[in-house]
């Protein structure tokens, strides 16, 4: 029997709650220190985890630093999210919106010294070409994960961050979805997407004939239906369909709003969920909610 | 529907409006090339041109402006004059000065327009259920409010003064949607006084006090503000019989004799049919598109829009 996925999310280290923001101002910062983020993760997995989602940023890049320091890769699943789309937006405001950005974005690209990915850029920018600038993005952030975590690390999947899930999807970019898990396929990477409106993804992918077991899907599962778009009984109804589980649910504590007994039985009934990821910001966390993860997630 | 302008809030739009029913998206306006060759092999089967004039003959039932700041007045006022279209939904804020934000709301009143201005917190289930309790006079009556509005979007840039005095300053980027959300809980407000700490061209962070018919007020706004990962507008807000506390995610009501219930999103039936970045942005574009479509009264509307323009303009004049 394959053994669930079980990752633990980044989100207490790049300081956010999705319960409310007064709740990260009065975290201990101590989580948001890189050495501190490696020890949780290493404390969780010793307990039940098997794996990381976390976005690409320095503070995430760091953390696989550390984990890589102390040989804790080995092994564990890496789930990259990518773009990073808190920092791009903030870099946006600064920059002058979308062209500044996309101008900043470009050098870092070619900064990083990477060539495969500066011909693809430089091809498909002067042509305008959105395939060759996302392969070319593609490449780039896999390459940022590889320089931190090692060749040897064990990049599982790389999800779009639901905005550009949902900014696709909403524009309706068959081609881009198509492309995307072609692309990725070729890597020996599962493609994967992180999404709000999970049972409108699966319809459309469904009527674009994009096989869902060829794909990750992490979505928001809770049992109060926080954040699950239209609601909670759409999105229950949309998991029936899955052929295999390739579903990771994710906000399953609602931001912490759930008690983690009501929270963990709400999800364990849950049917063709491949897995879950959640994040954690203390020892007692790390330790007991994997423990109860993995007991009840069999 | 068209829209102009294809940065983060042209997209933002311009996807809710493509998932909304009975909603056509035809066409984008967008000056840079460098966006309108990216958007002709993004955006298949829509029109994307250069200048307004092109958007003539469409027939549009109504254009988003999602441009800078300082282009919203002659972007819609040119909209209505050249009867581009008859409806409009401008980002905030509505315009660069109270002038020139009170030139269109009485061009859109002569056109007889459906306007809306994007202060989306109005769209927020906490705010909604603030006003609601301030209507039922679930603390009285108010005595006094204090509202903030801080993000860290500048904390520590050193060379910052270009692109935060493009966006406005800080009141005009984040300070606005305090403002207006006072102006829709409190009425019609004025300010008292006012003062700023800034840097080489633009205010950093500025403080003000308010008084109006009903109560009176302060703000303080900061875009340095460290801890505010995401930007955040909160009011305190207290009353004859008890006190209220609403931000972007909670709010929370104590009586006088100690009793205190609280709410966050997840209480607040905080779901839409469609989720792009944030659900507000959904039920801001759907209550306009109805009002759009029944020919009836959209808010916050030029006129209400126009408020925030006097007192930010009252501020800063204050200030100097």
């Amino acid at each position: 029997m394959t053994r669930r996925t079980l990752l633990v999310g980044d989100n207490p280290f790049n300081n956010i709650s999705h319960l409310s923001q007064e709740r990260t101002r009065l975290r201990e910062k101590a989580t948001l220190l890189p050495e501190r983020a490696a020890d949780l993760i290493h404390l969780a997995v010793e307990n039940g985890a098997n794996g990381f989602m976390f976005s690409v940023s320095e503070t995430t890049l760091s953390i696989l630093k550390a984990l890589k320091r102390r040989g804790a890769l080995e092994g564990l699943s890496l789930y990259g999210i990518v773009p990073y789309a808190y920092e791009y937006v903030k870099l946006a405001t600064q920059v002058g919106g979308i062209s500044g950005l996309a101008k900043r974005v470009g050098g870092r690209i070619i900064g990083s010294g990477n060539l495969r990915g500066m011909a693809m850029g430089v091809v498909g920018f002067l042509n305008m070409n959105p395939l060759a600038i996302m392969k070319t993005y593609m490449t780039y952030e896999i390459s940022r994960i590889r320089s931190a975590a090692g060749k040897e690390a064990k990049i599982d999947c790389i999800l779009f961050h639901e905005v550009i899930t949902d900014l696709a999807l909403a524009l309706k970019m068959e081609w881009l979805f198509k492309s995307y898990i072609g692309y990725m396929g070729n890597l020996g990477i599962t493609p994967g997407f992180n999404t709000c409106n999970f049972a409108y993804l699966v319809s459309k992918f469904r009527d674009w004939e994009i096989d869902l077991s060829e794909v990750v899907i992490a979505a928001p599962f809770n049992k109060v239906g926080f954040q699950m778009a239209p609601c909670k009984e759409e999105c229950e109804q949309a998991l029936k369909v899955f052929s295999k589980p390739s579903v990771i649910a994710i906000s399953i504590f609602a931001g912490g709003y759930l008690a983690p007994s009501d929270a963990i039985e709400y999800i364990s009934a849950l049917p063709k969920i491949k897995g879950v990821a959640t994040g954690v910001s203390k020892e007692r966390h790390a330790k007991e909610t994997f423990e109860m993860l993995k007991k009840a997630l069999k | 529907m068209a829209i102009i302008g294809v940065g983060k809030m042209g997209l933002v739009h311009a996807g809710i409006l493509n998932v909304l029913p009975n909603v056509e998206l035809v066409a984008l306006c967008e000056k840079s090339s460098l966006i309108r060759s990216f958007s002709k092999k993004v955006f298949k089967g829509l029109e994307i041109v250069d200048d307004l004039k092109k958007l003539e003959g469409f027939k549009l039932d109504a254009v988003y402006v999602t441009t800078p700041i300082p282009s919203h007045f002659f972007v819609a006022s040119a909209i209505l004059e050249n009867r581009i279209s008859k409806n409009l939904f401008v980002e905030k804020t509505l315009a660069q000065t109270y002038e020139e934000s009170k030139r269109l709301a009485d061009l859109a009143q002569t056109h007889q327009s459906v306007t809306m201005v994007g202060y989306l917190r109005r769209f927020y289930v906490t705010f909604n259920k603030a006003r609601e309790l301030l209507q039922k006079a679930a603390i009285g009556r108010v005595e006094f409010f204090k509202a903030y509005a801080y993000s860290s979007d500048f904390l520590g840039l050193e060379k910052k003064t270009e692109m935060s005095s493009s966006r406005g300053g800080v009141l005009r980027d984040l300070g606005c949607h305090a403002i207006d959300l006072a102006t829709w809980f409190f009425g019609d407000l004025e300010v008292n006084s006012a003062e700023s700490k800034s840097n080489e061209q633009a205010a950093d962070s500025v403080s003000f006090k308010v008084g109006g018919s009903q109560t009176g007020g302060e703000f303080d706004v900061s875009w340095c503000k460290k801890d505010y990962r995401m930007p955040e507008v909160g009011f305190s807000v207290t009353g004859s019989k008890g006190s209220l506390f609403v931000n972007d995610d909670q709010v929370k009501l104590e009586s006088q004799d100690g009793k205190s219930l609280m709410w966050y999103r997840h209480d607040l039936n905080d779901n839409v049919p469609f989720w792009l970045g944030l659900p507000e942005y959904y039920r801001e574009d759907l209550h306009f598109v109805k009002s759009v479509a029944d020919a009836t009264k959209a808010e916050p509307d030029f006129c209400s829009a126009m408020k925030v323009d006097k007192i930010i303009e009252d501020v800063v004049s204050g200030e100097s």
